[in-house]
């Protein structure tokens, strides 16, 4: 077994890998699921001007952002899980992020966080557009999203046995049990749940009250609030975009059988 | 699944200390995974001068922090393949050490963790505490398991890391670029 962590994501992304293999080919999975999360952060960061994200929000109202498929991917995600949580989970939440000193400001333009509608069309072509002016941050889906990628690369390559963990966000392949936190104690781990072949995802905070880390801030999307409390909600689910996406409606709502969750084949549990 | 077992040994020998420690690689093990063509590695540890701390300050926005690094140079043969740099940064909950590998030109290759260590104690409740979970849990398709592993929980900023790489990369400007 060997296990590997690099900082990506506003995080530390920590690879293990239990396979037996020899050392060329290990090196060969790292290096494949590593790049995968570089390149999510390469095309998500809000704080990268080149990144699709920024081009997104530095775009004038009506004018097609071309963007990757994997942008795209995780565009119509957030998208679909908004519809699905009534607004809860909105990416268009930056604004309020970047009033709360998380986010720098990605312009010199200001943009009003406005709840309601995504204002957000997304086409085949993986073109984005705006309706009105609006800021948004992947920061409560992408890291899921690269966990996912970091996945797919190391089964592509043969792997059975790993966990891809990105802060808390994680999935794993095979078997493997995993702690929970005590949101309340967060030195204490509170449970442990036996992973097979999923994806779990926690969001708590425990550790962006005492930083400006922006990825922990939970918004609610229907009125720009913050969900504060010293809970943490955990989210099962068959990917960890999903698992990650659906951890803020939970918290939002403070509710585990949210009807957003068995739509995407998930489950929570608040702590 | 030797393996795992192994890992499970490891996870729980960490929890029996007084904090919660991961060792990823050795040193020799991220020379390695930087620098994989190195045929050796030499000691090219460095000193600051007054006027390079200035200067890596200047470059970084960042206090130059220490006077003394710890750098190794890769080379393949007699040609310089690049240099790593070992650093410890601590944060509010962890002291995290980690390596950096440099380019000839100075720029980052890549930044591998070394070990990572929470000040805090690290503990598992005890089974009446968590017994109030299990039937949520079980309700929601989750199952309670004995074994000890990766931590789910809310994101751990690594802010510091990313400073400390910056500082690193400053250095390298001054003190490395070839």
């Amino acid at each position: 077994m060997m296990r590997r962590a690099q900082p990506w994501l506003g995080t530390l992304v920590d690879i293990t890998i239990a396979d037996s293999l020899g050392a060329a080919e290990l090196a060969a999975c790292f290096d494949d699921a590593f790049a995968a999360v570089a390149e999510v952060q390469r095309l998500m960061s809000f704080h990268d001007p080149q990144s699709d994200v920024s081009r997104i929000n530095r775009a004038l109202p009506d004018v097609a952002v071309p963007v990757h498929a994997h942008t795209h991917a995780v565009l119509r995600a957030a998208l679909d899980v908004f519809e699905a949580s009534a607004g809860i989970f909105d990416i268009a939440c930056a604004p309020r992020l970047v009033e709360a000193g998380c986010l720098p400001a990605p312009g010199s333009d200001r943009v009003r966080y406005l709840p309601g509608g995504s204002a957000l069309a997304l086409d085949d072509g993986f073109l984005v557009t705006k309706s009105r002016p609006l800021w948004i941050d992947l920061g409560g889906i992408a890291k899921g999203y690269a966990v996912d990628l970091a996945i797919h690369a190391l089964r592509s390559r043969g792997v059975r046995s790993a966990c891809v963990n990105a802060g808390g966000d994680l999935r794993v392949l095979g078997d493997h049990p995993v702690s929970i936190r005590d949101p309340r104690s967060p030195g204490e781990m509170a449970l442990q749940i036996d992973l097979r072949d999923a994806a779990l995802a926690t969001s708590a905070n425990y550790f962006s009250g005492r930083t400006t880390d922006a990825r922990s801030v939970l918004i609610d999307g229907r009125n720009g609030r913050a969900c504060p409390g010293d809970f943490s909600v955990t989210v099962q689910a068959l990917n960890c975009m999903l698992a990650d996406a659906l951890t803020k409606v939970v918290a939002a709502t403070k509710d585990a059988r949210h009807t957003a969750l068995p739509r995407f084949g998930a489950s929570a549990f608040i702590i | 699944m030797k393996s795992l077992h192994l890992a499970t040994l490891a996870a729980t020998a960490a929890a029996g200390g007084s904090a919660f420690a991961t060792q990823y690689l050795t040193v020799e093990q991220a020379q390695r995974a930087m620098f994989p063509d190195a045929t050796r590695f030499a000691d090219a540890s460095l000193q600051l001068a007054p006027e390079q701390m200035r200067q890596v300050e200047k470059l970084a926005g960042l206090p130059a922090r220490s006077v003394n690094w710890r750098v190794f140079a890769a080379y393949r043969g007699d040609a310089l393949l690049g240099h790593m740099v070992l650093d410890d940064v601590i944060g509010k909950f962890e002291l995290i050490s980690y390596a950096v590998g440099v380019n000839p030109d100075a720029s980052i290759k890549q930044v591998e963790i070394l070990t990572y260590r929470e000040s805090h104690g690290f503990e598992i409740k005890s089974p009446a505490w968590r017994k109030q979970f299990v039937g949520k849990t079980a309700q929601s398709g989750l199952a309670v398991g004995e074994g000890i592993a990766n931590i789910s929980g809310a994101t751990l900023s690594c802010t510091h890391v990313t400073d400390g790489v910056r500082r690193i990369a400053a250095i390298a400007q001054v003190m490395l670029k070839k």
